[in-house]
């Protein structure tokens, strides 16, 4: 069956969801969901926890559909915007000392399953690193080295010049990497990286 | 200059990135529920949520119960303006000749309750 809104724009769908159309939220969703999902879960570091923000987020556009205003805004923008605010809640909650639920691991001590778990540790390190951030330096470093993207977009993202930017990411990387500097031998980094 | 700790951060960075979960299909329906439940003007939503009459019907216990109601003001009324002769007894015996009409008589609406209550 073809699909009726092949190429049309997000914010098209938009409009047709808030007109009653079924379809184009299952269209949306498919479209938007595994990027606001991939964002949660990048800086977060837990499944758990990414799948309620991304769930909350699209929650979010769903209320805010009749109401859109467009041309004012891109919903994607949009979108970095509200995961980014969410998941950065999240991580003050953190602050409190909370520790994440681990996922169960598998009981094998293959190679590769060896370095999925050594990647999840640095992943949930890196989130816990990011917590202790100042807020708008996590958002800042978040969008620019785990989403990748540029600065004018983040600007745009979080309503801050472009300069405010660079000067985010730069003091949010510089603090990050001396909180991880820490954990450095605990995430398999001692052998690539003899101090 | 670069910062040892920045060289293990940016490789940590990369990781994170090649980071790209598929939702489940458990999320996916999660968010198309909460999208069906919010959508507004949607037909199917519109046929899901009663219209004002029905839950008016609902809330009183449905069709049987309104048809109940319906003939018990009829049988109200009629008894109003030609109350059977034990009424004008019963009634005169306690206030007189003056008769008092209640639309809603005790009877008829323990009638209407059992509809409810069936």
């Amino acid at each position: 069956m073809p699909d009726p809104f092949a190429g049309a724009p997000d914010e098209a769908l938009l409009v047709a969801y808030a007109n009653g159309d079924g379809q184009a939220a299952k269209v949306l969703t498919q479209r938007l969901l595994p990027r606001v999902l991939g964002q949660a879960t990048r800086i977060l570091g837990n499944q758990t926890e990414a799948e309620d923000v991304a769930q909350d987020a699209m929650m979010r556009l769903w209320k805010i559909a009749p109401d859109w205003r467009q041309g004012e805004a891109q919903i994607s923008t949009w979108l970095y915007r509200v995961v980014a605010n969410l998941c950065t809640d999240r991580l003050r909650k953190r602050r409190g000392g909370v520790s994440l639920d681990q996922v169960a691991e598998p009981l094998d001590g293959s190679p590769s399953v060896t370095a999925q778990m050594q990647t999840k540790d640095r992943l949930t390190a890196l989130s816990d690193a990011l917590a202790q951030l100042p807020e708008r330096q996590a958002q800042a470093v978040s969008l620019r080295h785990l989403e990748g993207l540029p600065n004018p977009e983040i600007a745009q993202i979080m309503d801050i010049s472009v300069r405010s930017v660079e000067s985010l990411t730069a003091r949010g990387k510089r603090a990050l990497a001396d909180i991880m500097a820490g954990r450095k031998a605990e995430l398999g980094y001692d052998d690539d990286e003899p101090e | 200059m670069t910062n040892p700790n920045e060289d293990m951060l940016d490789d940590i960075f990369a990781q994170a990135r090649a980071a790209t979960p598929a939702p489940s299909d458990d999320l996916m329906a999660r968010v198309l529920t909460d999208a069906e439940d919010v959508q507004p003007g949607n037909l199917l939503g519109a046929a899901q949520r009663p219209s004002l009459w029905s839950r008016m019907s609902d809330a009183i216990g449905g069709w049987p119960a309104v048809s109940g109601l319906a003939a018990a003001t009829v049988a109200g009324v009629w008894v109003g303006i030609a109350p059977p002769a034990q009424v004008e007894d019963l009634t005169a015996s306690f206030i007189g000749d003056e008769i008092s009409i209640n639309l809603f008589s005790t009877d008829l609406a323990f009638d209407a309750g059992e509809l409810i209550d069936g």
